[in-house]
């Protein structure tokens, strides 16, 4: 397999990065750059672990050649942590107890934000039809529907 | 992992002389939510790959009464196409968020029964595809286009470039019955569209999906239909036609004989939603 370079904006910084032709964006993230957040699970696009967003939309790492991505804006986790402190998710998220072993949680925040930008005020049936692809097997969503209700009620509260 | 070469082509032309030269060791990709997965797995193990989602086949033009859309354009993309309503249905009950933001409409029409329930409606729509070879186009109806299962009229050197689907004349429905309420496989899906003159369906076209090896038109519960009111006794008897023209498969999701009572179960269910329906 020939070796790449493919050049594109992760987390607002422009990288380029020397890859064997077409692994995935999941793999180059986590073993290449140190990305970790972004998980690996069932490699299948069937777990939502791996989620990103591509140009701001939900996308799953795992099923994306990290070619296909060039030139385009990836956002993963980190990129969604502020400098200092916590995005509202990821404050909500602990606050609700809607991490237990953890492994869900940067997808699932990942796909929250996506679905905030769009739609700053979902319905819990909204939240729950978007989250759909995201697969935790340990709080129940209970908890996870609700920090993303209060993330959406704290985001417009400050009027961002 | 066993992939030698990726292309990624710019132009459909392009697309084209890469599938000419490399022919059937090409394995050709749109969103990759099917051939990842397998790829990943180790089950699919290509040396080639072309991949077309830079291939400027994303788009969607409304003309005339025709929506054109291009075969790359995603599933979420459909949604934006107001104009059918029973195409933006089938699309936002596809998958999850994330595979709708990767898979295309050009992929659906080629994934394995039951997945395809994109498919299902644009059957009901009577969409024809514009598939492209180095020489030339050619239009083929959907309903025309399936052969079997994981079968299509697709020649080795002809890509899928667009789906031109007329926008309905009459009425239309599409439920699709899985074991969650969504991001689910089918146990059935059904897609049907209704032209009335009076009390009379004029036209009807009913779309299956799940209840064969590929999403197929349930002509014989057409037949039924038109001429007829959609009264009880007429509603029961395309049910029953369905069921009898259905030939389903057991797997993980449903059994053969489970899928074939949900056939009559939904086509009615359908049937008896649309009479209510205004016109």
């Amino acid at each position: 397999m020939k070796p790449k370079i493919v050049s594109f904006t992760l987390n607002g910084r422009h990288v380029d990065v020397i890859v064997n032709s077409f692994s995935t964006l999941q793999t180059l993230l986590r073993e290449q750059l140190g990305f970790t957040a972004t998980k690996a699970g069932c490699k299948q696009g069937g777990c939502g672990s791996c989620t990103v967003l591509v140009n701001g939309e939900s996308m799953l790492s795992c099923l994306l050649p990290v070619e296909d991505v060039a030139g385009q804006e990836v956002t993963t986790l980190e990129g969604i942590t502020p400098l200092e402190g916590l995005h509202p998710l990821q404050e909500t998220f602990l606050e609700h107890l809607a991490t237990q072993c953890g492994y869900c949680t940067p997808g699932m925040i990942v796909t929250s934000k996506a679905l905030l930008d769009r739609n700053p005020n979902p319905s819990r049936e909204e939240i729950i039809k978007a989250l759909t692809g995201n697969v935790c097997r340990c709080t129940g969503y209970e908890p996870i529907i609700k920090a993303v209700q209060d993330a959406a009620q704290r985001i417009n509260g400050k009027g961002a | 992992m066993t992939v030698k070469e990726y292309f990624l082509p710019q132009t459909l032309d392009e697309a084209l002389e890469l599938l000419a030269k490399h022919g059937s060791s090409l394995l050709v990709m749109a969103g990759g939510t099917l051939a990842m997965p397998l790829i990943n797995d180790g089950i699919s193990l290509p040396e080639k790959v072309m991949g077309l989602r830079q291939a400027g086949l994303n788009y969607i033009n409304q003309t005339n009464g025709t929506v054109t859309v291009g075969a790359t354009t995603t599933l979420n993309q459909l949604s934006d196409i107001e104009a059918i309503s029973v195409l933006q249905e089938a699309a936002n009950n596809a998958a999850s968020l994330s595979v709708r933001n990767m898979g295309t409409v050009g992929g659906n029409i080629f994934a394995p029964s039951p997945s395809g329930d994109v498919a299902v409606a644009l059957l009901a729509l009577d969409a024809k595809l514009k598939l492209v070879d180095p020489n030339g186009e050619r239009i083929v109806p959907l309903a025309d286009f399936y052969i079997g299962f994981m079968m299509t009229d697709l020649q080795p050197d002809e890509l899928l470039a667009e789906i031109q689907v007329p926008v309905p004349a009459g009425k239309t429905i599409y439920i699709k019955f899985g074991r969650k309420l969504a991001n689910t496989p089918s146990v059935v899906a059904v897609a049907i569209h209704l032209v009335m003159h009076g009390d009379q369906v004029k036209d009807a076209r009913i779309a299956l999906n799940g209840a064969g090896p590929n999403p197929f038109r349930a002509k014989n519960a057409e037949a039924v239909l038109v001429g007829s009111s959609l009264n009880v006794a007429t509603i029961d008897a395309a049910a029953k036609a369905a069921m009898e023209e259905s030939d389903p498969f057991t797997d993980a999701v449903a059994s053969e004989s489970y899928r074939r009572k949900m056939v009559g179960v939904f086509v009615g269910r359908a049937l008896n939603q649309l009479a209510e329906q205004e016109d």
